[in-house]
Order: structure tokens, then C-alpha cells, then sequence
């Protein structure tokens, strides 16, 4: 956690921090669902309180804080009450371990007639260096909440809605773990800051003894290895279950799916679950594929960010941290792209069938994400052969 | 002096050995197989202060992503509860049962303790290798040294996948008998 | 105190020991239980108890070997669990029981 109180102490409010970034993202997100529903399928979102609905978002608040709490009379208690609960781990653990912005260096200073030494925070809550494959195992846990919901629902629907959920989850796993491979073989490592490192200034690369350089570029890893990048997007979305592939919940054929039992505040832990899901999937590809918390042109690299503050008459502790809030404003920009993303697909298309969801993830994307690894893997070898 | 690291072991084992024996004695399958991944779970963790973040990683992946879905999916699949006869019958057959496993259990302390002499020290890994570098090493062993083994391994997986599904194939179509 | 404390201190052995512990427990579950799920699972402990055994030897002999090994074990343990769970759906399928004494039955 850290050598001093001042490092545990920043530590430890970084940790709360970012879990609450996660929830509080959720009205936002909520409301952003309802506007964007309205706008692409014309019909009318929130707009009667208050300045553009956002007074919605505490109706919302107020309505899901003081809904009865209630237990389904079959109910197995214990599982039904602690499903909610589980839902949010998976969600928070891998957001935490995600890095949000540029390291921050703090020069020695005096504090309280001591000096303090120097310090590298990182924009996370807590460095793994193996990094993502903490996080898929993190995610891959995702299932046993909703497993939990459906058994201790003792519902039909719930518990089709949590037998489909699962399957689905551990299809989609497969593929999403395989398309990442493509990415992983051309970076070689599997720490995030390493990877974001790689993917500062101009696409360049060589090949055949020749050098490509595209000064207009930036050096992200989609244009290295873009098929990898759809099929990840794609199995990110069936993971989270949203629409396309909310098979779990599809409320034509199942009325809620997993939480057709939960209500109020329970259901609200299932929401932000989701969202963090999807907060997750979004910060992931704009890490692989999209340089993470680098700026999008490529001479503004993190240095030069930081050589520009410097110049403007910032200490080198102050530049750090413009640079960092920089840099964190650059990946939450990103991050809210691919949700707007997420969104759109959402009121955009229609469902799958259960037979199509389950040939496009074992007879599509399985064989195209490990065709996209072989082929990587086959081509790395043959450029870099002397 | 105890470190944190000796109480975070203390605590993990406390968690693997509770679900451990939970796995054992619940008598609704669900229960057990919720219990076994915790066990996992904890089992990930203990890795991690063992300085295998990369075998945790795949604890988690594998085992708890993975296998343990597999299990609570079966369950529910065929809808098993608590059943009448959870364990086998006999007291006697019982008695020897319980009474081998403990044997096997003090054999085995009993050697640990007879070669605490010969107890090894950890070596002190450098901060910069700690993260990193095992998982890199872990790969460097796995496709040299160990390539062969690897490959066989490949085969297994792919021999053991169109086995498992000949085994749950229906006859005549896929749902022929249901 | 200081005996106890250099007792408590974690080394090897606790690890070694902690190992040994869950491999009965396992053993007890194949011996004791009926319900062939839950042995396949006591199975998966077992598997799991001998990789503790695998990781803390190559933690504390500096061996990467080890861990090799455990990678090896954790694949062969995901597919005999699915090898395993195809059978009891089969049997499943014909007795409606998952209970050990039906695989009498696969004698033919």
C-alpha cells in the first residue's frame, strides 16, 4: 500500500475513488440511455424536469432508495440477497486495476515540519503487472451473479434468463480472450503501461528492411491489428449482455430475465454492475486499440504534454499533475465514446435468436479471433526476419 | 514479528479450508460447487502471495470462470437439490474411510515435519522481477524446454473436446431424445 | 514467545501443510460422497491442492519449473471436468439421478 501515511492515505482514497467513479457514473448513464433512445427512435425521452430531463436522474435516485424491499415468498434467501452484492464485484475489481490516466510524480516537499520523499502515484487503484489477465479472470466471475440471481429467484424465468446468461458469457469469454491475443503478440507484454508506452507518437514501423511513417497517424494498435479490434468490441458486448445479445433479459420471451424478482435497490446493484461491465469493455479498447490515456495527435505525446506545462512556468509536480489531468480527461473521453457506442448499437438493432447467438460466437468469431492470432503470430515472425 | 503477508496467509487459509470443508458436508450440490469456487477464489489469491500472478490469473480464468460456471450450470441445468442420501452408508466402511484419509494426512505432516532441517528460505526477489519477469520466464520454459509436452497437450484438449461432445450428443439430432 | 512466533512465521512447511490438509479433504469427499458432481468437484480440490504444493516449491527453490507443471495440471483438470460432466449428463439423461451408483450401469 506504501512506505508512509501520505502514501496510504493517497493510496486508499484512490481505491474509494474510482469505485465511486464507477457508480457515479450510472445516473449519467442512465440518462444518457433514456435521452439517446429518444433521439434514435423518436420517441419522447425525459424532458419535463427540469433543464433538458436532468432532474430525472433524482426522481430516479429517490424512486429506487425508496421502493419496498421485498423477498419472493420461494425465494432462497440467502443466494437472492447476496446476488446483488456479487454483481458489483467483478465490475469494480477490474475498473480499479485499469490505469486512468498518467503516472504522477511528486517531488520531495515539507509537510508538517517533515519532508516527504518522492512519489510516483498511478491513476489506478492498484498496479497488477500482469494486468489483463487479472482482468478477464476478474470479469470471467461475472456469471456466478447472475447464476446466484436465478437459482435464488426460484423463478422459470429468472432461471432460464441465468442458464442463458451463463452459456453465453462462456462462449463469448473464448472469443474474447482470443482476440486479444493478436494485440498482446505485437506489443509483447501484458502490462497496460507498457502497451499505452507503445502507442505514443506517429504510426512508423518497419517491414521488410523498409520504414513506414505516417506523421498524420498516432501509433494506436487498431491500425496494427484492426480485426482483433471488432472481434473484442463485439464479445464485449455479448459479455456485458446488452442488446444485441441481452438473450439473458430479453423481455419479450422471458419478462426480466435473471432479475424479474428484484426490485428497487437490488435491482439499481444489478444496473451499475452492468455498467461498470461496460465501463470496463470501453476503457479495454481504448487501451489495446486506441492509445489509452495518450492524446489523439500524435506529437502530443505524454512528454511533450509535460514539457509544455513545464514551460509555461509549472513545478515539475504540478506539470506531472496537469499531465495526468490531461491525460485522464483524454482516456474518459474515449471511454465515453464507446459507451455512446454502446448505447447506440443498443436502440439501433435488433435481438438475436438464441441458435444465431450461439453459431456467431463458436462458428464466426472463435475461428476468426484464432485465424486473427495465428496469422498475427505467422506475420510478426516473417517481418522480423532478417 | 508478524508481516502482513503472514496474516494475509492466515486468513486465506482459514477461507479455502471453511469452503474446503463446505464443499464436503453441504448436501445440496449447488451449495458445494458455490463453496469449491470460493475455495478457488481464495486459492488465486494464495498464488498471488506466492508471486505466480500469472498462474492466479489463469486460477481465475480456468477454474473459477470456467469450470466451477460449468458445474453450477449443470446443476441448475437438471435442477438438483438437497438429495436424501448425500453420503455413503456404513459406519464402518465410514470409520476406515475417515480414518484413512487421516492417516494419509498425518504421513504427510509427519514427513513436513521430520524435514523442517532442509526448510528452504525464499530468495529474495528484486523488485523490478517481481512482477513481470516470472510470467516471462513461465513462457520461456513452457515453448523451449517444455514445447514438446505443450504440444501433446494441444492434442489432449482437441482429443478431449470431440469427446465430450460425442458423449453428450443425442442420438439423431440434437435433441431427439428430450 | 518467540518459539511460537518463529512457528506462526509462514515458510515453506505452512504451505506444504495447508496443501496436504486439502488433499484429505478431498480424498474424504470421493470416499464419503454419493452424488458424483460433488466428487468430480472433491476431484478439482485435490488437483488444486497438489498445484498449491507445485507454486510454493517453485517460489521458494527459485524454480520456474514448478509453475510449468501447475500450468500443465490446471489444462488436464479443465478437461477432465469436461470429460467428467459429459458422462453425468449422459447418465443423467438415462436414469435421471446423478448418483454414484448408477455408473454401474456402464458395464453394458
Amino acid at each position: 500500500m506504501g512506505v508512509d501515511a501520505f502514501e496510504i492515505t493517497v493510496n486508499v482514497a484512490k481505491l474509494i475513488l474510482i469505485f465511486l467513479m464507477m457508480v457515479q457514473a450510472v445516473p449519467i448513464l442512465v440518462w444518457l440511455e433514456r435521452r439517446g433512445s429518444a433521439f434514435i427512435q423518436n420517441r419522447l425521452g425525459p424532458n419535463r424536469v427540469g433543464p433538458l430531463g436532468l432532474m430525472q436522474l433524482l426522481a430516479d435516485a429517490v424512486k429506487f432508495l425508496f421502493k419496498e424491499e421485498f423477498l419472493p415468498k420461494k425465494a432462497v434467501a440467502f443466494l437472492y440477497l447476496a446476488a446483488p452484492v456479487v454483481a458489483l464485484i467483478p465490475g469494480a475489481l477490474a475498473l480499479a486495476s485499469l490505469p486512468l490516466g498518467s503516472p504522477i510524480e511528486v517531488a520531495p516537499f515539507a509537510m508538517l515540519g517533515r519532508e516527504w520523499g518522492p512519489y510516483i502515484f498511478k491513476v489506478q487503484g492498484y498496479d497488477i503487472g500482469v494486468g489483463i489477465v487479472f482482468v478477464l479472470g476478474v470479469s470471467s466471475l461475472g456469471a456466478y451473479s447472475l447464476l446466484m440471481a436465478g437459482y435464488g429467484s426460484s423463478n422459470k424465468y429468472s432461471m432460464l434468463g441465468a442458464l442463458r446468461a451463463s452459456a453465453q458469457m462462456i462462449s463469448y469469454e473464448l472469443a474474447l480472450s482470443l482476440s486479444l491475443v493478436g494485440i498482446l503478440i505485437v506489443y509483447g507484454t501484458f502490462n497496460f503501461y507498457e502497451i499505452i508506452a507503445e502507442q505514443q507518437g506517429p504510426l512508423e514501423f518497419g517491414m521488410f528492411g523498409r520504414e513506414f511513417r505516417f506523421s498524420f497517424l498516432p501509433d494506436w494498435g487498431i491500425f496494427y491489428n484492426p480485426i482483433g479490434a471488432l472481434l473484442f468490441g463485439v464479445s464485449a458486448f455479448a459479455e456485458s449482455n446488452r442488446l444485441p445479445f441481452d438473450l439473458p433479459e430479453a423481455e419479450g420471451e422471458l419478462v426480466a430475465g435473471f432479475h424479474t424478482e428484484y426490485g428497487g435497490f437490488k435491482m439499481l446493484m444489478f444496473y451499475i454492475g452492468e455498467y461498470g461491465h461496460m465501463i470496463v469493455a470501453s476503457a479495454l479498447l481504448a487501451i489495446f486499440y486506441f492509445g489509452g490515456y495518450g492524446l489523439p495527435i500524435p506529437s502530443w505525446s505524454t512528454e511533450a504534454v509535460n514539457g509544455f506545462f513545464a514551460a509555461k512556468g509549472f513545478g515539475s509536480t504540478s506539470a506531472s499533475l496537469m499531465t495526468a489531468l490531461v491525460s485522464h480527461v483524454s482516456i474518459l473521453v474515449k471511454i465515453g465514446i464507446f459507451l455512446w457506442i454502446f448505447i447506440w448499437v443498443r436502440w439501433t438493432l435488433p435481438r438475436f435468436r438464441y441458435d444465431q447467438l450461439m453459431d456467431l460466437g463458436w462458428k464466426t468469431m472463435l475461428p476468426w479471433a484464432l485465424a486473427n492470432a495465428v496469422v498475427t503470430a505467422v506475420w510478426i515472425y516473417v517481418i522480423n526476419i532478417k | 514479528m508478524l508481516a502482513l503477508a503472514d496474516y494475509m496467509f492466515y486468513f486465506l487459509s482459514l477461507l479455502i479450508l471453511v469452503s474446503a470443508l463446505g464443499v464436503l458436508t453441504m448436501s445440496n450440490p449447488l451449495y458445494a460447487a458455490l463453496s469449491l469456487a470460493m475455495s478457488m477464489l481464495g486459492m488465486a489469491l494464495i498464488f498471488a502471495t506466492l508471486d505466480a500472478w500469472f498462474l492466479a490469473g489463469v486460477q481465475l480464468i480456468v477454474y473459477a470462470g470456467a469450470v466451477m460456471v460449468l458445474f453450477v450450470m449443470v446443476i441448475m441445468l437438471f435442477n438438483i437439490s438437497a438429495e436424501k442420501q448425500a453420503f455413503s452408508r456404513g459406519t464402518v466402511s465410514g470409520f476406515f474411510k475417515l480414518a484413512s484419509a487421516g492417516v494419509l494426512l498425518g504421513l504427510i505432516a509427519g514427513s513436513i515435519y521430520m524435514s523442517a532441517e532442509t526448510v528452504f528460505t525464499p530468495p529474495p526477489i528484486a523488485a523490478s522481477e517481481k512482477l513481470g519477469d516470472a510470467t516471462q520466464q513461465l513462457s520461456e520454459a513452457l515453448f523451449s524446454r517444455y514445447v514438446f509436452a505443450f504440444e501433446v497437450i494441444g492434442a489432449i484438449l482437441l482429443v478431449i473436446a470431440v469427446g465430450a461432445v460425442a458423449l453428450s450428443r443425442s442420438v439423431g439430432g440434437s435433441h431427439a431424445n428430450d | 514467545m518467540p518459539m511460537i512466533e518463529g512457528m506462526l512465521k509462514v515458510s515453506l512447511n505452512h504451505y506444504l501443510l495447508l496443501s496436504a490438509i486439502l488433499f484429505s479433504v478431498g480424498i474424504l469427499g470421493v470416499l464419503l460422497r454419493k452424488n458424483i458432481l460433488v466428487i468430480l468437484m472433491s476431484i478439482e480440490l485435490m488437483l488444486n491442492a497438489v498445484n498449491l504444493t507445485f507454486v510454493a516449491f517453485s517460489r521458494y527453490s527459485a524454480n520456474i519449473d514448478g509453475q510449468v507443471m501447475v500450468f500443465f495440471v490446471m489444462t488436464i483438470a479443465a478437461a477432465e471436468a469436461a470429460v467428467g460432466l459429459a458422462l453425468t449428463v449422459t447418465v443423467y439423461k438415462k436414469f435421471r439421478e446423478v448418483n454414484i451408483r448408477f455408473f454401474e450401469h456402464l458395464r453394458g
